[in-house]
């Protein structure tokens, strides 16, 4: 239906960078038949290991069919780069979401949406015999009628190995470079990435933790971002292996994440994360129920976030979250899901069927409709600027190719 | 005090495996009721505590006529500390427990703190390298050439780090949960059976395929160089005395073997200048094969001289009977006398015993890894001492009527080392909960 031909497709604008650096994802329109689509360009040259990865994400999407998963339309290449074309998710992954335009969470409703669709996609690859182990906001896009689509296939693990099924896997994900949280083209995107780590601060002191740890913030660019999602069993590494109930754990930090905003556990050391998640504690949504007594009153907080981080203004952006936190109320629905998600034992967590009739998602109705429910979020469109950089580049790349072809011996 | 008290623990130093024990009691406190017999730094406040390590213990001399004096002391004042397990890091990665020990030095657990991958690392002393015959050389051999390998049976070198104040290098590895040769040694009849010894050989024929594809001829193939990871994928580790042959020689010829006696070929044991060195992996996987299968070597001897000789002069033990005819027939060829007659790893693929896979027999059962310590699930050792780092509070107190009174026990026998250190490590665990309960925004599950 789409041709593998780089001459049929226009590149309109630049979504994000990610999988560090070795990929971009453009906004195109297939000139064709004008439909839009995304464009994810890999420079294979710079990563040789990925190649392998890449290709089980191609192969794992072609294999699979369902609503709420990311098809695969075509890929080709041209130049030196890899081409892969999906439909184009017009709101973007619900990450970007939360960090340009909800900071403290998704309002309920979406989140039982995003969780609803999710859950359906996890069910379906269930089915499948694959275990996802990428499930977070980042890897949830939202398309134009507010359909709801799972990505990230390329750590998917396949239960069926040689042939054989496992029970159980035991080998960790690839290590993920994605870092779809930078978007470094536009300057507001960009002070949304400094803005990042003080969000974080702000759930470590809402956890009613010391700040020790805010000078053991993770960069920013950090590779191993997908930790924080993994289940104890996945990172504990032990014989007894983890299975498809690893998933669901993703899922119960998912929903900690579309509720908060901000991801349970980014503020912290990795091993430490692994720690707490060994000995059983786990992340909880942030409402007037579970929000803990304030440690220290609000002066006496801002002044430690004026000497601790040097950022001004980012105390005041912590006291509102805080209060914003405190002031709300959470549906016991919602809380019950997410505390039977992040069970410590995988045996005790229950399916994604079990789950899809949990009486969390009985509040939605048919009529809803998920961009109504995020209307401050913009949708992607052709930027000027951008075709006016994709130009050039295309300029460039074309100067290059003259510049060899002069070169005549 | 009662110095049968400070025996007791002293004891646990006599103990095998003391090393790996959970959380050892190493220090006992002697209370300073009344007398100043057992003061050994002297201090003379009362109400003070003296700290006793093993060693202290150890040189207490309890022979001394004038400590014959029996004082009582109440259980509840001698207290243990449980032994700290302080957190190291060496680069990135956070140090674990010993997994094994070799001539070289030890093989430990690490988990990279970046990625919270469980690796294994091999630390080399100079000091002990030097009194190897060839220990630098191996080891640099050993480096290069698995830097350039990469195959899912053979052990992937992750990382090479060097410290040149402590003069050791570690060699960071895939963590593997065991290798055969302790599964075989803890098995019945000290074999597999044939199910697992087949899972096993095909795998160890896809790495001797790649390597000897890459020129590379291993020279010392046997069950203590077969490591297992956790999804049971089978790792050929210890390239110690590998060789990397010419590429541009039509030959394989080698002129030096070093590997173990009991696994070398008649070539080599007889002395011979120069051989094939791809047939001396395949005889070497044959005896392996033999050992997997029998839980016996096709050749014995009471020492090395001897088993030498009856590899260069005898035949085989053939295989029992009970093995059937395929694989009886395979282990035959594979250990000819004639390196010119053993098949190579393309023909061993092809042979009856190895294209179908044999079924499991009643009465047979697997073997599973076997652990040096006493946890079937190999879980990381790492954790207590992430634990000592990230939460410092940590540290345990209690006292010998507390263990008693734990262990449900009236106090009339003594309390063996593991009784100790299990009753310590299940008051750890629940301290665990406790200080987990105190973070506002985690419940337990």
């Amino acid at each position: 239906m789409f041709n593998p031909d780089f001459n049929d497709y226009q590149l309109t604008s630049i979504i994000t960078e990610c999988c560090g650096g070795v990929a971009v994802v453009y906004s195109a329109l297939y000139k064709p038949s004008n439909q839009n689509v995304a464009i994810k360009r890999y420079f294979v040259d710079k990563t040789k290991e990925n190649a392998s990865l890449i290709q089980q994400d191609i192969l794992t999407r072609k294999e699979l069919q369902h609503a709420n998963i990311l098809p695969y339309l075509t890929s080709f290449v041209h130049g030196r780069e890899l081409y892969v074309v999906s439909p184009l998710m017009t709101f973007g992954s619900c990450r970007d979401i939360l960090d340009r335009y909800f900071h403290e969470g998704l309002p309920e409703l979406a989140c039982a949406i995003v969780l609803r669709d999710v859950l359906q996609a996890l069910q379906y690859l269930h089915k499948q015999l694959y275990i996802h182990r990428s499930v977070r906001a980042s890897h949830v896009l939202v398309g134009a009628n507010g359909g709801v689509r799972l990505s990230g296939l390329r750590s998917a693990a396949s239960l069926v190995l040689r042939g054989r099924r496992q029970r159980h896997l035991h080998q960790l994900p690839p290590p993920d470079h994605d870092n779809t949280n930078l978007m470094w083209l536009s300057p507001e995107l960009l002070e949304q990435v400094h803005t990042q780590p003080q969000l974080c601060a702000a759930s470590l002191v809402l956890r009613g933790r010391r700040q020790r740890h805010l000078h053991q913030l993770p960069p920013p660019d950090h590779n191993n971002t997908n930790l924080m999602w993994l289940s104890p069993e996945l990172l504990e590494q032990n014989l007894k292996g983890y299975d498809e109930k690893s998933d669901i754990y993703s899922v119960g930090v998912l929903c900690c994440e579309l509720g908060n905003g901000a991801v349970p556990f980014a503020e912290v050391p990795s091993t430490l994360m692994l720690t707490e998640k060994v000995r059983g504690s786990r992340p909880q949504l942030l409402d007037c129920s579970t929000f803990p007594e304030p440690c220290l009153d609000d002066t006496e907080m801002k002044s430690m976030y004026n000497t601790d981080s040097g950022v001004g203004d980012s105390a005041d952006a912590v006291c509102r979250l805080r209060a914003l936190y405190a002031a709300r109320k959470l549906s016991d629905t919602f809380h019950h899901l997410s505390e039977l998600a992040l069970q410590r034992d995988p045996d005790k967590r229950p399916s994604a069927t079990q789950l899809l009739n949990h009486p969390f998602f009985k509040q939605i109705r048919k009529t809803d409709y998920l961009p109504g429910l995020i209307g401050r979020v913009k949708p992607i469109k052709p930027d000027p600027n951008d075709m006016s950089a994709l130009l050039l580049q295309e300029k460039l790349s074309e100067m290059e190719i003259e510049k060899t072809t002069e070169w005549d011996f | 005090m009662d110095p049968r008290m400070c025996r007791k623990i002293s004891s646990s130093e006599s103990l095998p495996d003391v090393e790996n024990e959970e959380y050892e009691v190493s220090t006992i406190i002697a209370p300073q009721e009344s007398d100043e017999n057992f003061m050994l730094d002297g201090s003379p406040e009362p109400h003070s505590v003296t700290w006793l390590d093993n060693d202290q213990i150890d040189d207490l001399n309890l022979d001394d006529q004038t400590n014959l004096c029996f004082h009582r002391v109440d259980s509840a004042d001698i207290i243990y500390r449980s032994k700290k397990k302080k957190c190291k890091m060496v680069g990135k990665y956070v140090m674990g427990d010993v997994l094994g020990e070799g001539s070289y030095g030890k093989v430990k657990e690490m988990l990279d703190s970046e990625t919270l991958c469980r690796r294994a690392v091999k630390i080399l002393k100079k000091r002990k390298l030097r009194r190897i015959p060839n220990g630098e050389q191996n080891v640099q051999r050993e480096i290069q050439l698995l830097r350039i390998l990469r195959h899912k049976n053979v052990i992937e070198l992750v990382d090479v780090m060097y410290n040149d104040e402590k003069q050791k290098m570690y060699l960071v590895m895939e963590f593997c949960v065991g290798v055969l040769q302790d599964m075989l040694e803890a098995s019945p009849g000290k074999k597999f059976p044939q199910r697992q010894a087949h899972d096993y050989f095909t795998q160890l024929l896809d790495g001797l395929e790649y390597l000897h594809g890459q020129g590379v001829v291993h020279k010392d193939i046997k069950p203590g160089n077969l490591l297992l990871t956790l999804d049971q994928k089978l790792k050929i580790t210890d390239f110690g005395v590998a060789e990397a042959l010419d590429m541009f020689s039509p030959e394989d010829t080698c002129y030096t073997g070093q590997g173990s006696p009991a696994f070398q070929p008649p070539e080599i044991a007889n002395g011979a200048e120069q051989f094939s060195g791809v047939k001396v992996d395949i005889w070497s996987s044959g005896v392996t094969l033999y050992n997997m299968t029998t839980g016996r070597y096709p050749f014995e001897g009471d020492n090395v001289y001897r088993l030498l000789e009856s590899i260069g002069r005898g035949e085989p033990a053939p295989p029992p009977a009970a093995l059937g005819p395929a694989l009886g027939q395979l282990l035959t060829n594979m250990l000819k006398r004639d390196p010119d007659l053993r098949p190579t790893v393309h023909e061993i693929r092809k042979h009856s015993w190895v294209q179908a896979r044999p079924a499991l027999e009643a009465g047979e059962r697997l073997v599973s890894p076997r652990s040096r310590r006493s946890d079937e699930l190999h879980t990381s050792t790492v954790i207590p001492y992430l634990v000592e780092r990230h939460y410092p509070s940590a540290q345990d107190y209690f006292t010998e009527r507390d263990l008693r009174h734990e262990l449900g026990d009236g106090g009339s026998r003594t309390l063996s080392t593991a009784e100790l250190s299990d009753a310590a490590s299940s008051r750890r665990k629940r301290r665990w909960h406790s200080s987990c309960g105190r973070l506002p925004s985690c419940r337990l599950t």
